[in-house]
């Protein structure tokens, strides 16, 4: 399996023949180009065309964030999967409102029962959720009768403002509360890690959707124009709860990213480089965990199920099989 | 769909039909499967000193050499398991150059076997290829890919996650 690289540090990527490598002070590092999926840039790095066209040549996408951890955006190479055929099929079922708002339905559905999985998770183990999972269940219902994206788009806001409310019963942790919801730059801690862990997730499902046929600029929930990638992001809104979430509890409550892992400056707070790294480890670990499927046969990785889950969304856009989200249940 | 006909849709035929559909619309697949890799490297490596490639009409010939007087195409396979398909897909590559007035032999060579196997164009294999070719078109021609049917190749199968999902 051809893995992620994260550079954290600042420096110059540069291609020598057919090699690529990292340059900085403290030396040089080779980059196995067979191996490497993706490179997920956080320092500073200079970086030249002769690179940019190695990298595309050998089918390795770059994601860019910013000095606080944010995503800035992706050097997505041109596509080498290309079949006009599904690219067709995609904006068709973009272009028809009911098409659309079925596999819409079908994103917030997936999140919304794996937002309510979490939660009972945490009810199983004695928190006091009993208030929100009704609330969020009662909301849930309601995905199925709307009849426009906006309507769904509130109902989801609303699911997820309810869910946002759990996390400091979850947590427990005075360092850790969550406030309200901030994005741009986030105000707390814990808005820090949500964001962060978002914006890993985002890239992911770009990377695998880059493997797939589909075109990451026509998105149904979340409105194509063209300009940006949407279509990971709606993919993304079904695995936050169970992966991104899942490993925010798990660094707090592990004491693996305390208060002091945070830097406050002007604009906003940030996360330091070494809870980056911590966060990371513990967010790879969870994309390698196994579990069963039955339809496959075997075990599969969460970082599979993500793909699994586009060649579903293909099936559907084919007229295979009705797209079902995936929804964990264990 | 303006789809011809060509070697690998061939092989696939002898396999699934399901596989032709999906490569005729290029949802080739996944890449970091294993067989892939294994495929390429043998492809890239074996019979370096002889080969040549040969473009024609839509088809890359993969080994082109002269043995004596004649013309000699061969097929690189991994295995010999996949013989069958390998044959089609080679008389197939005979049948195109027959028509365009170019009569050749054909061999597989398994290097990782040690084993060569010839092949001819018979009337028989020509009628063959003629009635593979006329199904594989009706096959691309169908607006919706045949439906999934679990069969032994598919453990070995690219597309398997694509299928089983
Ligand atoms: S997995 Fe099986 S059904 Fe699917 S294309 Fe391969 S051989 Fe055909």
């Amino acid at each position: 399996m051809k893995k992620p690289i994260y550079i954290f540090s600042d420096g110059e990527l540069k291609r020598k023949d057919n090699t690529l490598f990292f340059d900085n002070e403290k030396g040089r590092k080779y980059i196995p180009v067979e191996n490497t999926s993706e490179i997920m840039l956080f320092g500073e790095v200079i970086i030249n065309k002769r690179f940019l066209e190695f990298v595309s040549h050998s089918e390795i996408i770059l994601h860019f964030f910013n000095h606080y951890g944010y995503y800035i955006g992706t050097y997505y190479p041109r596509e080498h999967l290309n079949s006009g055929y599904m690219i067709l099929k995609q904006a068709e079922y973009y272009n028809d409102k009911d098409k659309r708002l079925y596999i819409a339905k079908k994103f917030i559905e997936g999140a919304y029962k794996n937002m309510r999985h979490v939660l009972k998770y945490y009810q199983n183990r004695g928190k006091n959720l009993e208030d929100i999972i009704c609330c969020i269940e009662e909301l849930g219902e309601t995905i199925n009768s709307v009849i426009s994206i906006n309507e769904l788009m509130a109902i989801e806001g609303n699911i997820r403002g309810a869910y946002y409310k759990a996390f400091d019963k979850i947590l427990g942790n005075p360092d850790f509360k969550f406030g309200i919801r901030s994005k741009r730059p986030p105000k707390n801690s814990l808005n820090v890690l949500i964001s962060f862990g978002n914006s890993l997730m985002y890239t992911l499902i770009l990377s695998e959707i880059y493997k797939t046929h589909l075109d990451p600029r026509i998105g149904y929930l979340h409105s194509t124009n063209f300009r940006r990638f949407s279509l990971n992001l709606d993919v993304s809104e079904i695995f936050k709860p169970i992966i991104i979430d899942r490993v925010i509890f798990s660094v707090i409550s592990k004491n693996i990213i305390k208060k002091d892992d945070f830097d406050g400056s002007a604009e906003g707070l940030i996360l330091k480089e070494k809870a980056k790294k911590a966060f990371i480890e513990e967010y790879e670990n969870k994309l390698m965990t196994t579990i069963n499927h039955r339809s496959i046969g075997s075990n599969v990785s969460y970082c599979r199920l993500i793909r699994l889950e586009l060649y579903k969304l293909e099936k559907h856009l084919m007229g295979e099989q009705e797209y079902t989200p995936f929804v964990a249940q264990w | 769909m303006g789809i011809e006909v060509n070697g690998s849709l061939m092989q696939s035929y002898t396999i699934c039909e399901r596989q032709v559909w999906l490569m005729a619309h290029q949802i080739i697949p996944d890449q970091d499967h294993p067989y892939i890799e294994i495929g390429r490297i043998i492809d890239n490596t074996s019979y370096d000193r002889e080969r040549k490639k040969l473009n024609f009409d839509n088809v890359v010939i993969d080994l082109v050499k002269n043995d004596k007087d004649n013309f000699l195409i061969g097929e690189v396979k991994k295995s010999s398991k996949a013989e069958k398909s390998a044959r089609m897909q080679l008389l197939f590559y005979l049948y195109k150059l027959k028509q365009s007035g170019i009569l050749a032999k054909g061999q597989l060579l398994f290097p990782e076997e040690r084993k060569k196997v010839n092949v001819s164009l018979t009337d028989d294999a020509e009628s063959e290829i003629i009635k593979a070719i006329d199904e594989i078109t009706n096959i691309i021609h169908k607006e919706k890919a045949p439906v999934f049917i679990k069969i032994p190749y598919c453990k070995n199968c690219g597309y398997r996650e694509f299928c089983l999902s």
